[in-house]
């Protein structure tokens, strides 16, 4: 693995312990030079005939940047001009091209002004409110605090989010609803992690089986997945076990079976592996009709153990063509013989002999009706339990509780305050004094007195940890007096780290190098930053991060029309977010290159996506790595997981995916429509145009061309992949144009096409990723003084090769992150 | 199961007497006022209990009217409440009928069988059925109690989409309408339910020695968190205390909610089990959600409930009782007697449940009698026979002791006689003033005269 040594940000810190420079960043003459020859002529001549004080075209007037320093007062604007000089946005494509030379000169020497000003600026870490933590850290943290896996924030309330993600420390309140959760959720892990779970009583838990259609046929196909896991009648879901102990799994089935076929076969997988089969005769039961052996409405059980904690539950129907008449053709057929025919009994009522004519011909047409071959299915399935469960403390448990190492019931003198103390410093996440453990311990004794056990005490005490403001906020204090600009405490930087990296508390090592006050050390801190992402805890960076980044969190809330995209069911789902999650992950294990989000050629696959996408040669449940030889498929923005999230459940949407493009891999966010901004005709109810023509149409609206010049054709080097991310060459009637015009001229066909595009825009997807993971590293939304520091990390990561250590390092390096702004006293 | 009510003895209440006048009315006192009148009125509760897809009316209805008839095979679990009870034969729900509408009876009797309404056909939101008749008794006898109605039901409970033949679910799984266009869905989650009625710190299933030592923590805990709080306050910049305030805000809101809680839990027993969920079989299940009706009502945060034993429709099997095909195309029998037996195997086990949930009624203290004796219970279903969807003849038993009706019969009315004027009557009877209710023609009769038709 490479090492880097992140030596820019420290200066940084120098500078800041120094006065401010402000003054000292007197120009070079020949830059002033440069600027008055060139950049400010260009100005005039190209820009102010619209940006004027009078025009003031999309609300920005440029009079004042004729002048040299105002780089250096206003770097955003400038930085924004760049941007759209550099995209061919601007000047816009109506007017005459600047000379390329001329423009080529112009936009290197704001480049190069604007690095200057970056790094003579005086640093701005902005402030952070105290944030309490989110569902995920508290579960998280009570995990590695107890090493109690419950998920007591599941029944939280949903945190509300902000700047696109959930741990925004403003945005984070704490309701009367929420308070009595904490308390309840205090008593429960207490408890429980004390004492171990107790005896529950069996319960049932019904389990939505999500949007899922069996496309119904007569025929045998050659060949299918006899596993039956990735066909739609198969049912799939992740459930949540809450301790050790047997499970009922039970099936409600659906569908039919022509009548004369073999008892149905329904398989439990448990994480991908077979756990136990059985048959249901449907002919033994009761059914609507007597002419099919109708499924719907009959259940079996499976029992089976379990561990606690989520598990991903499959029931599927194996050799689905098996067993059916031997008329279908199918392997195996039944040797069960057919049932004789129904004689056909006249309606009791007094019917004319033409009406009984006509029923008696509906009866022999549907006794003569070929049924479904594939019908039979999972229709939902219910979770009952647990039975036999484990009782008991848990493992490791009582270790990380009990540490002065006695067995129940022999604990000395100064054990409760040992135990208290280093639970409240773990809980804190900082070294407590006596202020903080006095009343804990009283809380304990309290407990003696009232004659309860050592343990119980030691429960309620914990009990009290577990509310406590210190424990359910992350606290930082403002040092710096009257507003000033002060380094994080110790611990306070442990605690920053572990949340961005781990969604938890600091483990016992990261604590050590707090305590020890050599976390601040660069070296100790970039190895602390290495061994945090590539403990499995990481995996939080992907999920909440990854989840939130790329929108694939709105995977659980989308459902694809099933009339339109049958395909799309639970377990499509479920594959779609786990090959996103995979390549995420192995981006930041193996340290690759982030640019690999643009154009990697790999991607993770189970048999489930390799069918959706045209892979052939995947088979079963797992996923593996593969080689794209497809030159339409590669990154992340064909990943079906985002391609549907940015899709309408019954269509595509070009603007929907463009504009996802601009937002999450081009920094280019565009604005809200203005509000006078008439309703785009999107609503694909207009047959008789392409979406792409209408579309076209709608630009011809000046007001509306501006922001969809850009997004749309983004969008439409997409349109080859329909809403739940298959290929297709046509949208319904319309054969599909995958051309993408750019606004600075450049044409791209196709996917292929626009990762060649997309690869080439390092710089702005370096820009995009590092605003964003800011934004959720400091749980806080930028502020325009952090698109310096956001500039400033994107320039170093060449340096880095852009190795997905070098961003975390660069952000866990920078200003806001290390330090924060105290509050002017009034 | 039952917690029975410990009464005070007489001579130390008497010894106590002093002290107690300024007491509130406690059911634990009550035998010592029982010689003389009550201290109270006695509260009345209205109970409706609901069975999906008919019943098989052979083994339902006895073979004579007036007060000898014999208890039938489906009847029978009702023994020890013979006398306490009337079944009614001939009522019918005429606009639970198709009228035009095509099929969709199931839909159909779940709707109308409280409001007497024609519900309109649709699965969309456009949903227009009646006011139930619970709903306009909770209006009145239900505006003293925390919750003026509560509605439970042992099957899943969608309220949107299409469950039987183009009517929304909103149909077939909701007896009670708050309005014609609002239903008032089933809470099916025992847990939920629990947690409604007596909030989340309840501490159900504790002895009070446990409870009161939790109780003491809980306080103990929230205080030191209070005192942690405001020392907070005093080192955070702004921003920070406006979010300690918020913290400290909820945190004094839920002391409340605590000692809320302690005074609601008046009268819960000490052995009652907290639920944890759905119980695994429908016995269980069902048992558990008839014991939520009995603690709500001896808590009295409610005098007004309805159960769906299942929705109309319901698919459940019943493998604990031996019949593993699912209910509703049982109930298509064609005539096959093996699938009639098992129809009547289903009838059966939903009245043993039903007498069960009376009894237990019946064990529970209420001022001055049993909570059975304050009760008016209807048990029935919105259809007949099953196999031919027929809402005329339902099965209808009225049950409990606030009726103070002439009990032990079995009375036919003429064909066709409105369910409705059964409710009428019985809003007569709990003090509720009411004109009509949907196709309502009058009132029943015969159920204080003596004698029958």
């Amino acid at each position: 693995m490479h090492r880097f040594v992140v030596g820019l940000p420290l200066v940084g810190l120098l500078v800041l312990s120094a006065a401010p420079r402000v003054g000292e960043s007197a120009a070079d003459e020949a830059e002033v030079a440069r600027f008055e020859e060139t950049v400010q002529p260009f100005i005039e001549k190209t820009c102010l005939p619209c940006h004027n004080d009078r025009r003031k075209r999309g609300g920005l007037s440029m009079v004042s940047l004729q002048a040299f320093d105002s780089v250096a007062r206003d770097p955003n604007t400038w930085e924004k001009m760049l941007g759209k000089m550099r995209t061919g946005e601007m000047p816009p494509a109506e007017d005459p091209r600047p000379h390329p030379e001329t423009l080529a000169k112009v936009t290197a020497w704001i480049d190069h002004e604007l690095e200057r000003v970056d790094r003579l600026a005086p640093p701005e870490p902005g402030r952070l409110t105290i944030r309490r933590l989110n569902r995920t850290e508290y579960n998280n943290t009570v995990r590695d605090l107890l090493g109690v896996d419950v998920r007591p924030a599941d029944d939280f309330p949903q945190d509300d989010a902000g700047y696109g993600f959930d741990n925004i420390a403003d945005v984070l309140s704490i309701s009367p609803v929420l308070m009595e959760r904490y308390v309840i959720a205090a008593e429960r892990v207490a408890r429980l992690a004390v004492f171990g779970p107790e005896p529950t009583k069996p319960t049932l838990v019904r389990k939505n089986s999500g949007p899922r259609k069996v496309v119904e046929i007569t025929t045998v196909p050659d060949e299918y997945d006899e596993t039956g896991l990735t066909l739609p009648n198969a049912a799939h879901t992740m459930h949540r076990f809450p301790v050790d102990g047997d499970y009922i799994i039970r099936v409600h089935a659906g569908g039919i079976r022509p009548a004369g076929s073999e008892p149905v076969t329904f398989t439990l997988w448990i994480d991908g592996r077979e756990v136990a089969s059985q048959t249901l005769d449907a002919a033994a039961q009761a059914s609507f009709s007597a002419d099919e052996q109708e499924l719907f409405g009959k259940t079996l059980d499976f029992r089976t153990r379990v561990t606690a904690g989520e598990h991903w539950v499959a029931v599927a129907i194996p050799r689905l063509f098996e067993g059916l008449p031997p008329s279908y053709g199918g392997p195996n057929p039944s040797t069960r013989p057919a049932p004789p025919p129904r004689e056909f009994t006249p309606p009791r009522r007094n019917l004319p002999p033409e009406r009984i004519a006509e029923i008696r011909k509906r009866f022999e047409e549907e006794q003569r009706r070929v049924r479904p071959s594939n019908s039979a299915r999972v229709g939902h399935l219910e979770i009952g339990g647990p039975y036999d469960q484990a009782t008991g403390p848990l493992p490791g448990t009582r270790e990380r509780i009990f540490i002065c190492g006695h067995p129940a019931g022999s604990h000395v003198q100064g054990c409760a305050r040992r135990i208290i103390t280093n639970l409240a410093r773990r809980a804190y996440r900082r070294p407590v004094a006596d202020v903080d453990v006095e009343p804990l311990l009283e809380l304990f004794q309290q407990a003696r007195r009232a004659g309860d056990s050592f343990d119980q005490g030691i429960a309620v005490a914990l009990q009290a940890i577990l509310v406590s403001p210190d424990f359910l906020f992350r606290m930082e204090l403002d040092r710096a007096p009257g507003g000033g600009v002060a380094p994080l405490s110790p611990h306070e930087l442990a605690t920053r780290l572990s949340y961005f990296l781990w969604a938890s508390m600091p483990d016992d090592e990261l604590m050590a190098k707090a305590d020890a006050g050599t976390l601040g050390d660069p070296a100790v801190l970039e190895a602390e930053v290495r061994r945090m992402l590539r403990d499995e805890r990481a995996m939080s960076l992907v999920r909440e991060f990854g989840g939130q980044w790329l929108q694939i969190r709105a995977l659980e809330n989308i459902n694809p029309d099933v009339e339109k995209y049958p395909d799309f069911d639970p377990y499509l789902r479920m594959s779609m977010r786990e090959e996103t999650e995979r390549f995420f992950a192995r981006i930041m294990r193996e340290d690759r290159s982030i640019l690999e989000f643009l154009d990697a050629r790999y991607s993770y696959v189970n048999e489930r996506l390799a069918r959706h996408y045209g892979i052939p040669g995947v088979r079963g449940p797992e996923f593996q790595l593969v080689r794209l030889t497809d030159p339409n498929r590669g990154g992340i923005v064909t990943h079906a997981s985002v391609l549907t999230v940015s899709s309408y459940s019954t269509r595509t949407s070009p603007v929907l995916r463009g504009r996802w493009v601009l937002d999450n891999l081009l920094d280019a966010p565009p604005p809200a429509p203005p509000p006078d901004t008439p309703p785009i005709d999107e609503t694909g109810a207009n047959a008789s145009m392409s979406m792409r023509q209408q579309l076209e149409a709608h630009r011809k609206n000046p007001i509306c061309a501006a922001c969809h010049v850009r997004m749309d054709p983004l969008g439409f080097g997409l349109e080859n992949f329909d809403p739940i991310g298959r290929w297709r060459e046509r949208d319904g009637e319309f054969p599909i144009d995958a051309t993408g015009n750019l606004p600075d001229g450049r044409t791209f066909q196709g996917p292929a096409g626009l990762r060649e595009i997309l690869s080439t825009e390092e710089e702005a997807f370096a820009k995009a990723l590092t605003s964003k993971l800011l934004t959720y590293a400091l749980g806080r939304g930028l502020e325009p003084y952090d698109r310096r520091t956001v500039r400033m990390i994107a320039r170093r990561l060449p340096h880095h090769e852009y190795r997905f250590s070098g961003l975390v390092l660069e952000i866990v390096n920078s200003v806001p992150f290390r330090m924060r702004r105290g509050v002017t006293t009034p | 199961m039952i917690a029975t009510g410990k009464h005070l003895p007489r001579r130390l209440f008497l010894r106590g007497l002093g002290a107690a006048i300024a007491l509130p009315y406690l059911d634990a006192m009550t035998p010592a006022f029982a010689a003389g009148r009550p201290a109270v009125a006695p509260r009345t509760r209205l109970i409706f209990t609901y069975v999906p897809n008919g019943v098989t009316m052979e083994d339902w209805t006895p073979a004579t009217v007036g007060r000898a008839f014999e208890l039938t095979r489906i009847l029978k679990p009702m023994a020890p409440f013979r006398d306490r009870m009337l079944v009614l034969s001939g009522l019918a729900h005429k606009n639970a009928y198709a009228l035009g509408d095509g099929p969709g009876d199931h839909a159909r009797a779940a709707a109308c069988y409280l409001t007497g309404v024609h519900p309109k056909k649709t699965a969309g939101a456009d949903i227009h059925n009646g006011v139930s008749v619970d709903q306009i008794a909770a209006k009145v006898i239900g505006a003293d109690t925390r919750y003026p109605s509560l509605e439970l039901g042992c099957d899943d409970s969608r309220t949107v989409g299409n469950c039987d033949s183009g009517y929304s679910c909103a149909y077939t799984n909701s007896l009670s309408w708050r309005s014609e266009t609002t239903p008032n869905p089933p809470e099916t989650n025992p847990r939920l339910v629990f947690e409604r009625l007596f909030g989340a710190f309840s501490d159900a299933g504790l002895s009070p020695e446990a409870r009161a030592r939790r109780q003491d923590y809980r306080r103990s805990v929230l205080d030191h968190t209070i005192e942690r709080a405001k020392a907070l306050l005093g080192v955070l910049g702004p921003s920070d205390r406006r979010k300690m305030d918020e913290y400290f805000t909820a945190i004094r809101e839920v002391e409340r909610r605590i000692q809320m809680a302690e005074q609601d839990r008046t009268g819960l027993p000490d052995d009652i089990e907290m639920p944890t969920g759905i119980p695994v079989t429908y016995d269980e299940y069902a048992k558990l959600m008839f014991e939520m009706q009995r603690l709500a009502m001896q808590a009295d945060l409610t005098r007004v409930i309805t159960m769906m034993m299942g929705r109309e429709g319901s698919m459940r099997t019943y493998p604990e009782i031996g019949v593993p095909d699912p209910h509703h195309p049982l109930t298509h029998h064609r005539n096959t007697p093996e699938w009639i037996e098992k129809v009547t195997q289903v009838n059966e086990f939903h009245m043993r449940l039903f007498a069960d949930f009376l009894a237990s009624l019946q064990a529970t203290p209420d001022g001055d009698g049993t909570l059975f004796d304050h009760s008016l219970i209807v048990y029935g279903s919105g259809i007949a026979d099953g196999d031919r969807h027929s809402h005329t003849d339902l099965p209808v038993i009225v049950t409990g002791g606030a009726g103070r009706f002439r009990m032990g019969q079995h009375i036919r009315y003429p064909e066709d006689t409105p369910m409705t004027n059964l409710y009428l009557t019985l809003l007569d009877r709990v003090g509720v003033q009411a004109e009509s209710i949907g196709d309502s023609t009058g009132r029943v009769e015969h159920l204080t005269d003596v004698g029958t038709v």
